[in-house]
């Protein structure tokens, strides 16, 4: 026997309460790794190399007031844009769906081809595409998810546009942050529309991403001061002020994890001091027979420590694995979809447990450093 | 008697705080045990003979005088100093056993001598040599629930030995046995002092088990009667 | 016999430490689940409780939120001089073309942009909404760049206040009152006359027309009739049932919550379980005395399971009045027909702290089940042996 054979012998004494114990660590550890991961999907859009290349510009008045075609002109003309195409919102439902978990977009598909560059056709052909103004390009998922194949039509009911789509799959690309969007020609709301002329956003890549700032600039100033004035950010800066009008789902997640903490801290800490207190007798038999504090202060810290700890890496792990294996876009229609839960948040879990593990030691350390062995020995448990 | 006493006790009081109340525990006590000596403290209860075995054995402090043992004054000690002393020098049991439940009696055993510096095969021998002492050697693998009462004692026994202390104190060691297992305990703790050259304080209530030592010491009110 | 409910009590008093725990987990765990179903329960009654029952709301086939919606001026012109439709004093048709348009504006305190809603409407826009009451300054004059917005927007973005303004591109709003909706749909809103909204937003056309028909009979009439006749391509339907259907917002946060609820009920369960065990287990002796006494097996475990569940019960409590300062509470959510905002404030009703308590109860009566147990198959003997 040595000493980390003694302390593992006393925390496992009381099997069933390890046991709880252990659980309810773990259960609200998957809690916070949850929401966590929960609060940065909805708050921080993927990081994507291409991403920091792209410019969005919208109507400043807001992203639903469309912006005069002829822009197109004056933004082709700025230094800097490699390429850049009308990019609209259909925002259409999918067949006989009540709501739908992807997106479709209007664009000129020639200009297109320079933009989602890290996008790659595997099935079908772009060109095909291009050649068609009644067939579109569509993400491998969507195709997936509705068992879909190369030539099948999709039909889409307009919400905003008062028409109704019917495309042709004529590619399907992959290799996006998100492989889940429809794309069409532009020139089919355009003729829908009778004054034409009118696109939702301008979709633009730029040289490189030292230059951004300026073409952002370039586009602003363009359009100061006419009857459509021009927001323009980069696609991660636009995708991250979409995700703040989600509401206020930090402060949410934020109020709900520190409530679940402090279950977590009151499950430990009172099992610690029961566990404790059931054996004070014991520690003060120990003190008699020389054992110093800092010795006893030891064991009940290597106790805490350890049972939050199993519980930390049971809960932390165990959720990692779970949302590793459970497909929540299908579940969620669309909503969740990468739902990662990276190292950072696992961490940060594992730090939390950890610090608990030392703050509910810290009562009944105190305590037995205090008490008297004669005091101790007096105990009945 | 030639040689130096063990155990020098003087002036000894002890006035404890109950409520409001000053309880006077020990007043003005002094005695000398001597090397070898197996001594009996008796008194009914409340007389202060509990207290006076904490005190020399450095698991409680004194109000007022000085205790030497083995010419160490144990007042002088601060607490870590005071569980080393404890840890090398003297050796407890207690009425209620208080052998750890989760470990074997050869677990129990070597619980001291985590302390030391002794490597794992140094420490086995030690606890086999003090279970044989205790006549329990084919029962070091069972837990405490295993064994009967006075088995247990026996452990608690060998468990103060382990670490060779030159002192042992026994608080009503037979307080909870039954007479065939006391005669038994009594026995090895006799053995201890009058073989082993060790020093062993017993505080009891029983005559019958103090008449086991070698001498008795009479507390009432906190005073030395006889 | 069955033990006295006071035995219980006291000791959860006198274990005050240990109850207490459990007490503010259980606690914590009705908190978060009352707080959360009351953001559902008002954001589903920010739109629930929208506008008049003798009113019809027409928007275009197809279109799902009436921002989605174009109807052309032909089409109110129709539509107001049909029969169906009531006449003021005055002899004008009771009906208003209205006109959506969304414009991002900063929030307050540098938290970033949200969308709002502007609603275009033509003066007998706000006779036909009893609901919406002027609160502060005045209405917007037609021909003015003025707007009216809902005091709970005022308080939200930078410079809605009274005499604030708005800017939506190059033009500026000036912000002349501000009005209550009692809590409706319409405290999302900006309001101002519509055609200075088509002309600020070069709009041709109209978002919807609110009509109101003269009577039940009407009403009926005029749904058919709008429905049913193909060249208008439109659909009506009762105001108050076209914003009942707004509501879908609400089920990811019930998901939300039941999820959230139930992990953190099986944390608690196992919470109480440990204490209750530690509970029985500090005990034994006390049963056993009871048992000797003459308790039956049947009434040591109803015993434990009534003193978890007033433990729990306790808790449930603490956790309403968690929960309760959040009553009010107003905040604003996405709503993913219009993409813009939508204020709402939590309600944490009678109801909700009621179930809020049973949940809580039965948190504790499920987590002292296996304790209770425990404690009636100690026998008598070693009870009384225990130290």
């Amino acid at each position: 026997m040595n000493i980390l054979t003694f302390i593992a012998k006393n925390a496992l004494r009381n099997r069933r309460r390890v046991i709880l114990t252990v659980s309810s660590v773990a259960v609200s550890c998957g809690v916070l790794v949850t929401l966590q991961t929960l609060q940065r999907e909805l708050t921080i859009p993927p990081e994507s190399e291409a991403a920091s290349l792209r410019v969005i510009a919208r109507n400043k008045v807001s992203i639903a007031q469309p912006l005069p075609a002829r822009q197109l002109g004056v933004i082709e003309r700025i230094p800097g844009i490699v390429a850049v195409s009308p990019f609209t919102y259909f925002g259409g439902l999918y067949a006989e769906e009540k709501a739908t978990g992807f997106a479709q977009f209007g664009v000129d598909p020639e200009r297109f081809r320079g933009i989602m560059v890290e996008g790659r056709v595997v099935q079908g052909a772009y060109d095909d595409w291009v050649a068609d103004r009644n067939s579109c390009m569509v993400g491998a998922d969507t195709l997936d998810r509705y068992k879909l194949r190369v030539g099948d039509h999709m039909r889409f009911t307009g919400t905003f546009y008062p028409m109704d789509l019917d495309l042709r799959i004529a590619a399907v690309f992959q290799g996006t942050v998100d492989d889940r969007g429809v794309f069409f020609h532009h020139k089919l709301l355009d003729d829908a529309m009778d004054n034409g002329g009118a696109v939702g956003t301008w979709y633009m890549r730029v040289e490189s991403a030292a230059v951004a700032p300026q073409v952002i600039a370039a586009i602003d100033r363009a359009f100061e001061n006419s009857s459509a004035e021009v927001r323009a950010e980069t696609e991660r800066a636009f995708q991250m002020s979409f995700m703040s009008m989600l509401g206020d789902v930090k402060s949410l997640t934020l109020s709900v994890s520190s409530v679940v903490v402090f279950t977590l801290m009151l499950v430990t800490v009172s099992t610690m001091s029961m566990a404790i207190r059931e054996r004070f007798r014991e520690l003060a038999v120990l003190k008699a027979l020389g054992f110093r504090r800092h010795e006893l202060f030891s064991f009940i810290l290597a106790e805490s420590f350890g049972l939050a700890g199993a519980g930390a890496v049971l809960g932390i792990f165990g959720t990692w694995i779970f949302w590793s294996t459970v497909n929540l876009q299908k579940l969620t229609a669309g909503f969740l979809v990468y739902f990662e839960v990276t190292p950072r948040i696992m961490a940060m879990a594992g730090i939390v447990a950890a610090v608990l593990g030392i703050v509910s030691a810290m009562g009944p350390a105190l305590a037995v450093a205090r008490m008297s062995v004669v005091d101790g020995l007096k105990t009945i448990d | 008697m030639a040689a130096e006493p063990i155990v020098q006790v003087r002036e000894l009081s002890k006035i404890y705080r109950q409520g409001d109340l000053d309880v006077v525990a020990l007043n003005g006590v002094s005695i000398d045990i001597f090397p070898r000596e197996f001594v009996a403290l008796m008194g009914p209860s409340g007389s202060g003979k509990s207290t006076l075995l904490h005190i020399v054995a450095g698991i409680d402090r004194a109000t007022r005088g000085t205790v030497l043992v083995q010419g160490i004054d144990v007042a002088g000690l601060n607490e870590s100093q005071l569980a080393e002393w404890r840890n090398q020098n003297v050796g407890f049991v207690f009425q209620t056993f208080n052998l750890i439940p989760v470990l074997t009696a050869r677990e129990n055993v070597e619980l001291p001598l985590l302390l030391t510096r002794l490597n794992g095969s140094e420490r086995r021998r030690q606890v086999e040599t003090a279970l044989q002492l205790v006549g329990l050697a084919d029962r070091m693998h069972h837990r405490p629930d295993q064994l009967s009462g006075g088995q247990q004692q026996r452990v608690a026994i060998a468990r103060a030995l382990v670490t060779d202390p030159a002192l042992v104190v026994a608080d009503e060691p037979t307080g909870n046995l039954d007479a065939k297992s006391a005669a038994d305990v009594l026995s090895i703790l006799q053995a201890l002092s009058r073989d082993s050259g060790k020093t062993v304080i017993m505080v009891t209530h029983d005559p019958k088990a103090a008449a086991y030592g070698t001498r008795s010491l009479h507390l009432e009110k906190g005073e030395i009667v006889a | 016999m069955a033990l006295p409910l006071k035995y219980n009590f006291r000791n959860v008093v006198v274990r005050w430490r240990s109850s207490m725990t459990t007490v503010l987990g259980i606690g914590a765990v009705v908190a978060v689940v009352i707080v959360l179903r009351a953001m559902a329960r008002g954001i589903e009654a920010s739109s629930g409780n929208t506008g008049d029952p003798r009113n019809v709301l027409v928007v275009r086939k197809g279109s799902q939120a009436e921002s989605g919606s174009l109807v052309t001026r032909e089409h109110f012109r129709t539509v107001q001089y049909l029969d169906e439709v009531a006449r003021n004093e005055n002899g004008e048709a009771v009906a208003s073309a209205e006109v959506i348009v969304m414009v991002t504006a900063p929030r307050r305190g540098g938290g970033g942009e949200a969308n709002t809603l502007l609603r275009g409407i033509t003066p007998r826009g706000i006779e036909l909404r009893p609901q919406v009451r002027l609160v502060d300054g005045r209405w917007f004059d037609p021909g003015h760049r003025e707007v009216v917005v809902s005091r709970r927007l005022g308080r939200r973005f930078e410079g809605f206040e009274v005499g604030g303004t708005l800017r939506a591109g190059p033009t500026v709003l000036s912000i002349v009152g501000h009005f209550d909706a009692g809590g409706s749909a319409f405290d999302s809103e900006v309001w101002l006359d519509a055609d200075e909204a088509r002309s600020i937003f070069d709009r041709e056309q109209y978002s919807s027309i609110l009509v109101r028909p003269r009577d039940e009979a009407a009403l009926q009439s005029l749904v058919n009739r709008v429905e049913n006749d193909k060249q208008l391509t439109l659909r009506a339907e009762r105001e108050v049932d076209y914003y009942a259907k707004q509501t879908a917002t609400a089920l990811p946060i019930k998901i939300v919550a039941s999820l959230l609820g139930g992990a953190m009920s099986l944390g608690a369960v196992f919470a109480a379980m440990n204490t209750m065990y530690a509970s029985v287990a500090s005990r034994t002796r006390e049963i056993g005395t009871l048992r000797v006494l003459g308790f039956s097996r049947r009434a040591v475990v109803a015993s434990f399971l009534i003193e978890g569940g007033i433990l729990a019960g306790i808790g449930g409590a603490v956790g309403c009045l968690l929960a309760l300062p959040m009553n009010g509470y107003s905040a604003g959510t996405l709503d993913f027909q219009t993409f813009a905002e939508t204020l709402f404030e939590f309600r944490v009703t009678p109801d909700l702290m009621a179930a809020g308590i049973a949940f809580a109860v039965s948190i504790g009566v499920v987590g002292s089940l296996l304790p209770a147990l425990r404690a009636a198959r100690l026998p008598v003997i070693s009870a009384l042996k225990s130290l």
